[in-house]
């Protein structure tokens, strides 16, 4: 039986059935939690910033729109979102209530392990389409912030971004046609 | 309509739109297009393919606990308790009451006994036909490679070339399979020396004397797709650090075959 897609998935969350949400959080958490995880840089902050995005994603099932862009795309800025105003709201806490902690706590370190590594096709990019990548999916920036923490213009990161996706694009079709050459013999 | 196709798949608003970086003017320009023009909806829809197939890719397991939170949370705020009235008058029929509660608690866990069973079977059913659908899928992706295998190595238009080892590396042997008329090339790497875990074999074309890249080449894979590049005079494999070069390292060229 041919699994059910994201789109059918979302249809039945808008309709308030939970399995769908289950089965949608068991194919898409470990991506999101990443991309939570490299925003908050603290565990315990990103499991809450997980729980609450798909509590968001329950609640708002009804804005989704397939003609406007996929799940995951959705999904993604939903989370990035949401773990960047956590992190803002941690921040602000934190510095009305001690301003000498602040200073030594802005960045916790108790990231998880491998967190900073990159897998897949992304670490086979250029090391500055990986980062221009790195920057806007790990980090949240966006293409203005970005472009200045790689001190190149604006229209050049923008390019950046562009042609690592094509060579992400490149990365995965060579994979597929090898893949399919390799089985066919 | 195509240059305003062109332009709009060049000036990056859809990788901004993919990435949630655009005002909300530009999203309902995104929107309008992707509604638009069917290249551009499968442009971005391809993008978005890509985009979250490299998120799956990066994913991180989150702890099983966050997962049976949120469900609590869910359920909880559903089910909320509702307390019901009670008053002197209905006290007499409360222990019948009691009793109906009972049988149905009782008949209710028989039936959910027996769902629970139901539930399991269907479970094994739709994992058997899972399992049945993947191994169809990767007899089609079989089908499909040897059709285009063959179609490759049939073709007329397609020509051999054979990259034979210099003295650098005297026992490596690939073959390129070019094709002008499609612009397809593959190369069967099988019988390549192994390398170290730190050095990539590369291809490159040389047109007029720059030497472009036509790809990695990894053994392992067997049959690869390369880049065609129009006007390649020759194809020219070298040995690189592990991930390639931008420029080959010519000192380590090991065979190169004239087109």
């Amino acid at each position: 039986m041919k699994k059910p897609s994201e789109i059918q998935l979302m249809l039945q969350v808008q309709k308030g059935n939970k399995l769908a949400l289950g089965e949608l959080y068991d194919r898409y958490s470990g991506a999101l939690y990443a991309v939570i995880i490299k925003i908050c840089r603290d565990e315990g902050l990103a499991q809450d910033v997980l729980q609450e995005s798909f509590l968001k994603i329950w609640k708002k099932a009804g804005q989704f729109d397939p003609d406007k862009g996929a799940f995951y795309t959705w999904a993604f800025r939903l989370c990035r979102n949401t773990a960047l105003n956590a992190k803002r709201n941690k921040k602000d806490l934190i510095q009305t209530e001690d301003l000498s902690v602040y200073k030594n706590r802005e960045e916790p370190q108790n990231n998880p392990v491998d967190s900073e590594k990159l897998k897949g096709a992304l670490s086979q990019l250029s090391e500055h389409h990986q980062q221009a990548l790195k920057l806007v999916y790990f980090e949240g920036l966006t293409h203005r912030e970005a472009h200045q923490v790689m001190d190149v213009p604006l229209g050049t990161f923008k390019s950046y971004i562009q042609q690592a996706l094509r060579e992400l694009r490149g990365i995965y079709k060579t994979s597929i046609i090898s893949i399919i050459l390799m089985i066919g013999l | 309509m195509k240059q305003e196709i062109k332009d709009i798949l060049e000036s990056g608003l859809l990788e901004q739109y993919l990435l949630g970086d655009t005002t909300p003017a530009q999203d309902a320009q995104v929107q309008g297009l992707l509604k638009k023009y069917t290249i551009v909806r499968e442009h971005f829809q391809q993008m978005e393919a890509d985009f979250e197939r490299m998120g799956l890719e990066q994913a991180v397991a989150p702890p099983i606990s966050v997962r049976k939170q949120l469900m609590q949370t869910i359920n909880e705020k559903e089910t909320d308790p509702v307390s019901a009235p009670t008053s002197k008058s209905q006290k007499w029929y409360l222990p019948i009451a009691a009793t109906l509660v009972i049988l149905m608690g009782v008949t209710s866990f028989l039936v959910f006994q027996k769902l629970q069973g139901v539930q399991k079977d269907l479970k094994l059913v739709e994992e058997k036909n899972e399992q049945l659908q993947s191994s169809l899928d990767q007899m089609t992706t079989t089908l499909l490679a040897l059709e285009t295998q063959n179609k490759l190595m049939g073709d007329p238009n397609t020509q051999k070339y054979l990259l034979k080892g210099n003295d650098l590396s005297p026992d490596a042997l690939a073959v390129g399979y070019v094709n002008h008329k499609d612009r397809k090339v593959v190369l069967d790497a099988r019988q390549l020396p192994d390398l170290p875990t730190d050095q990539d074999y590369q291809l490159w074309a040389d047109v007029e004397g720059v030497m472009i890249n036509m790809g990695l080449v990894k053994k392992e894979d067997g049959f690869l797709a390369m880049n065609y590049i129009t006007g390649a005079e020759s194809m020219n494999l070298t040995i690189e650090p592990a991930g390639g070069s931008e420029h080959p390292t010519v000192s380590n060229l090991i065979a190169n075959v004239y087109l």
